[in-house]
């Protein structure tokens, strides 16, 4: 268990890898870790001691954003790929053939310092593939983390993965160096947990779990709190669903997200849009792609579950088990429920005033706010960041409607569709775009090809190329 | 008809105008505030250029802070920091909407203005002037939150931290405390090329601002040699980070806008 015994194994990684460069074990590392989606840096405000390097903004900060559009905030990467489990949906299950490497707990520490004093990220975001075992892995994992808080000072963010079946010792441990931990569900039931992934079992993820949540509220509860006493998982803990690799329906898995914010005190549950990297006779074949449109759909839904005060069963029902795809969830319930509307701004409370298509917590707080001064007008409304367009359908101001609109079912939603929605994809969840040799035009190792010869004459030789092939 | 007052585009100028305004106890709708340099003069009205004075200005700044709160401030100051060509009259009017507001509150405790100390000045929201202060303390907080964002420094030969911004407003006051909070044992220097300013933070010891300094451009592209490793590892990172089936160019100039990436080694 004690962690200064695992020096003596670091020396083994080396040796086995020891024809890996810096940069080919992060891109095989960091490739490896791009499946898991939160890379959240949110949640604990902590000001640097001045000993050392770091600090953490409870907002989180967003230092960049991949071709993807998706954030780049921690230095998201394995500890190693190698993986004593068989997981169907995993880039490193046992049997894929693929690079197998590790990093040192060294390595890991100065990439992070030196990204981190270069304002490139806010932290660290570690996990891990098995090696030999959850407890070994583990161990190494600890050594890394208490290296770079105890030798390097680092006040940083850190999220740190639990492995299903580490001694409950060590996760404690862990949890008084890290900021964030988090052990992913994988899949919203446990029927596909054992379909998928036959090595990991429901009860060695929520046991840890479990764990995590009373350490938190343990800590929470000590009387005599010292200055610099470190805390337990300052920024609570997080999930993670696949959504798409099993036939599970947005009810089930907004259930089950709802019972972990409820049961488990979960900071964050993330759903992430199944890509099939495997080829495995379980795996659904994803022509569209990854659902993107439905992962979009459970995160609104899971916003109005955390901070709007709505529940799962208003959202869905078993008779009616999946999102709107034209519809965003909270348009699509307040159309049921035209019988609440209009609601008038001046006088309705703030529950009421986030149920309201078209404003959200900050605008509902401001409109509270400046009632207290004056009459709210239309007017005002814009400038206080409601969508006007979707909400006047559904409000009156001193007793007026903005326009004269019909309370009725059909015709408010004919009006929303014509509000495009602002997706973060198109429609159907892809974007189709010619191929091209110059595809990644936005990242370039060396200059781009560009700014060399310019836009215009870049656009002809694509053109040229094109035509060619 | 009425007085313009013609201040220095600053946070002293501002408010040494504001306490001016004060001072010639007129009627606070006949005035109005204007920072640097006017473009168009009005023909009836009576133009007067004020003097900074740091003296005026503390006292006005100690008033707003009293009266009208931290946040109040706080908005002001960073509506300060915008280019707005309106904002000194903004910012003046709100600090006498506040000071009203803040009297009558103290004149009589149970009148329906008595929870105004309470939610402050930047609550009211219906207000033309208050909007229009918040609207531009919002945008150049969206600017400092960027500026915190897209900051990249890189080693010098002589070890220093440099990083050179371009932002929309004069952020530099606002952004020095989070990264000298967060790099103590660093030195660093913040360089906004559009306005000329330096933050200097050497090592343990406090921040400051420089204006006017030339400086040896040389010296600032000359990189250590582990500087071009740790881009190309960055550079590397961004690649293999993003989802391949995911891709989607447009969401990426969404969350990160082209005027960005010119400052930032991953691009």
């Amino acid at each position: 268990m004690d962690a200064i015994s695992t020096v003596n194994r670091e020396n083994l990684i080396i040796q086995k890898d020891s024809g890996l460069s810096i940069m080919e074990k992060l891109e095989i590392l960091s490739d490896s870790a791009k499946y898991d989606v939160a890379c959240t840096s949110s949640g604990v405000e902590r000001k640097g001691d001045g000993t050392g390097i770091g600090n953490t903004v409870s907002a989180g900060i967003c230092h960049s954003f991949a071709t993807d559009g998706r954030c780049i905030s921690l230095l998201k990467v394995l500890f190693t790929n190698e993986c004593i489990y068989d997981c169907k949906y995993c880039i490193n299950r046992k049997s894929n053939d693929v690079r197998r490497t590790s990093f040192t707990p060294q390595e890991i520490c100065d990439l992070t310092i030196e990204f981190y004093r270069r304002n490139y990220i806010e932290g660290l975001f570690l996990s891990s593939g098995i090696i030999n075992n959850p407890n070994y892995t583990s161990e190494l994992i600890y050594e890394a983390l208490y290296k770079l808080r105890y030798e390097y000072r680092f006040q940083g963010y850190i999220h740190v993965k639990t492995i299903p079946g580490t001694d409950p010792v060590l996760v404690e441990k862990l949890g008084y160096l890290a900021d964030r931990m988090s052990i992913n569900l994988e899949l919203p039931t446990a029927e596909g947990l054992k379909r998928l992934a036959p090595n990991k079992h429901r009860k060695t993820i929520l046991t840890p779990m479990r764990q995590i949540q009373n350490g938190i509220n343990n800590n929470k509860n000590e009387l005599a709190v010292y200055n610099h006493a470190s805390q337990f998982v300052p920024a609570g803990q997080s999930t993670q669903v696949i959504v798409g690799a099993t036939p599970e329906t947005d009810y089930e898995i907004i259930n089950v997200a709802e019972n972990l914010y409820q049961k488990f005190d979960l900071k964050r549950v993330f759903y992430s849009a199944f890509v099939k990297v495997n080829e495995d006779k379980e795996l659904p074949a994803l022509a569209g792609g990854p659902p993107l449109l439905r992962e979009h759909r459970l995160y609104q839904a899971d916003w109005l579950l955390r901070f709007y005060g709505f529940q799962a069963k208003e959202l869905l029902s078993e008779e009616r088990p999946n999102f709107n795809i034209l519809l965003d969830p909270k348009c699509d319930w307040a159309l049921r429920h035209l019988e609440l509307f209009p609601v008038e701004i001046n006088r309705a409370d703030y529950q009421i005033l986030l149920r309201i298509p078209g404003i959200g917590v900050k605008s509902a707080k401001r409109i509270i706010r400046a009632r207290r001064s004056s009459k709210v007008e239309f007017e005002d409304l814009k400038k206080m960041g409601v969508v006007l367009k979707r909400a006047l359908y559904f409000i009156t101001c001193n007793g007026k409607m903005m326009y004269n609109t019909k309370i009725e079912e059909d015709y408010i939603t004919r009006n929303l569709l014509n509000v495009k929605e602002k997706l973060p994809f198109d429609v159907n969840g892809v974007t189709y775009r010619q191929l091209s040799l110059f595809d990644d035009k936005t990242f370039t190792e060396s200059q781009p090809v560009a700014e060399v010869v310019g836009e215009d004459e870049m656009e002809r030789i694509q053109k040229k190329i094109i035509r060619v092939s | 008809m009425g007085t313009i007052l013609l201040c220095e585009d600053s946070l002293e100028g501002i408010f040494t105008g504001i306490y001016k305004a004060y001072e010639r106890k007129e009627n606070h709708t006949e005035c109005k505030l204007q920072a640097g340099e006017i473009e168009n003069y009005q023909l009836f009205a009576e133009y007067v250029r004020v003097q900074r004075e740091e003296e005026l200005a503390k006292k006005v700044s100690r008033t707003i802070c009293r009266d009208l709160g931290m946040e109040a401030y706080l908005c002001i100051c960073q509506a300060i920091a915008t280019e707005d060509k309106n904002k000194a009259d903004a910012v003046y009017h709100t600090v006498v909407e506040g000071i009203n507001c803040f009297k009558q509150s103290t004149i009589s405790k149970n009148s329906s203005c008595s929870t105004f100390q309470f939610y402050g000045i930047m609550g009211n929201l219906t207000n033309p002037y208050v909007q229009k202060v918040f609207e531009l303390s919002r945008s150049a907080g969206n600017e400092i939150m960027r500026m915190k964002e897209i900051l990249r420094f890189r080693e010098l030969e002589n070890g220093i931290l440099f990083a050179k911004i371009g932002p929309k407003c004069n952020v530099l006051s606002f952004i020095a405390p989070h990264f000298a909070d967060r790099l103590p044992l660093e030195n660093f220097v913040i360089y906004d090329h559009l306005r000329h300013l330096f933050v200097v933070h050497p090592a343990k010891q406090d921040w400051f601002i420089v204006t006017g300094e030339h400086f040896d451009k040389e010296i600032t592209e000359r990189f250590s040699e582990k500087e071009k490793e740790y881009e190309a590892l960055f550079t590397h990172f961004c690649h293999t980070i993003a989802i391949r089936e995911r891709k989607n160019l447009n969401l990426q100039r969404q969350m990160l806008p082209l005027r960005f990436r010119d400052y930032m080694v991953e691009f």
